[in-house]
C-alpha cells in the first residue's frame, strides 16, 4: 500500500447503517403506497422542490427535496415518494407512468439526473448516486446495485428517447 | 495595508452577499405564503414504528 493510497483513503460506509435504513425506506415506502413491494427501491433527491411545500432541508443555498424512487419493472411505473434524511416521515407518493407521461430522459449536463415530465407545465429532476457523504442533507445510504438497476430501467425502457 | 483592505472588502462582500440571499429568500417566503394560503396542508405520515420493531 503506497503513501497516497494512505494519505487519500475513500471513506468507508457504515454497512450496518445504510442497511438499517434500507429498511426503514422499505417500510415507508410500502407504508404510503399500494403493493409497494412490487417496486424495486433506490433514494434519490431533486433541487426542484416546488412539488414538495414539505419534507425538505437546506442546503448552502440549495433546497434538496429528498426522495424514495421505487420502480415497477413490469408496470413500467415510477413512484416518488418525498422524505426527510432522518426518514422520520415521508409525503404521499405521485406515480409516473410510462403510458402517461409526456417524456422522460437522463440529463447529460450540467448533471445526469433522471428527468420527467408529466406534462407540458413542469418537471422532476431525480438525481441517484450511489453514496452519498452527508447525512445532514442525505439519506445514509450505499446502493451501488439499486443504481445500475434503476440506471437500466430508465434508459432502457422507461425513458422516451 | 492595502492587503487588509482588500480582506475587508472581501468581507464586506461576503456579508451582503449573504444579507441580500436571506432578504430575496424571505420576501420570496412571503409572497409564496400569501399564494398557498388556502391551499391544503400537505399530507404527511409519520414513520410506521411497529414496522421498524419488526424488523429489528
Amino acid at each position: 500500500m503506497g503513501l497516497f493510497s494512505k494519505l487519500f483513503k475513500e471513506p468507508e460506509i457504515d454497512l450496518e447503517k445504510s442497511n438499517a435504513n434500507a429498511r426503514k425506506i422499505r417500510a415507508l415506502f410500502n407504508h404510503v403506497v399500494e403493493d409497494g413491494d412490487n417496486y424495486r427501491l433506490i433514494f434519490g433527491y431533486t433541487e426542484d422542490v416546488s412539488r414538495f411545500d414539505y419534507g425538505f432541508v437546506h442546503g448552502s443555498k440549495t433546497k434538496i427535496g429528498n426522495l424514495i424512487v421505487g420502480w415497477d419493472e413490469a408496470g413500467l411505473a415510477i413512484a416518488v415518494v418525498p422524505t426527510v434524511p432522518d426518514l422520520s416521515g415521508c409525503g404521499d407518493p405521485i406515480y409516473y407512468r410510462r403510458s402517461g407521461i409526456q417524456k422522460a430522459y437522463r440529463n447529460k449536463y450540467p448533471t445526469d439526473a433522471f428527468i420527467i415530465y408529466p406534462d407540458k407545465n413542469g418537471y422532476i429532476a431525480i438525481n441517484a448516486y450511489d453514496w452519498l457523504d452527508d447525512e445532514k442533507l442525505y439519506v445514509y445510504i450505499s446502493q451501488k446495485e439499486e443504481l445500475v438497476a434503476f440506471t437500466d430501467f430508465f434508459i432502457n425502457r422507461f425513458a422516451t428517447k | 495595508m492595502e492587503m487588509g483592505v482588500f480582506l475587508l472588502v472581501l468581507v464586506a462582500v461576503f456579508i451582503w452577499g449573504n444579507l441580500w440571499f436571506h432578504l430575496v429568500e424571505s420576501i420570496l417566503g412571503f409572497v409564496r405564503r400569501i399564494l398557498t394560503h388556502h391551499k391544503k396542508p400537505t399530507v404527511w405520515h409519520a414513520f410506521p414504528e411497529n414496522e421498524e420493531t419488526e424488523d429489528d
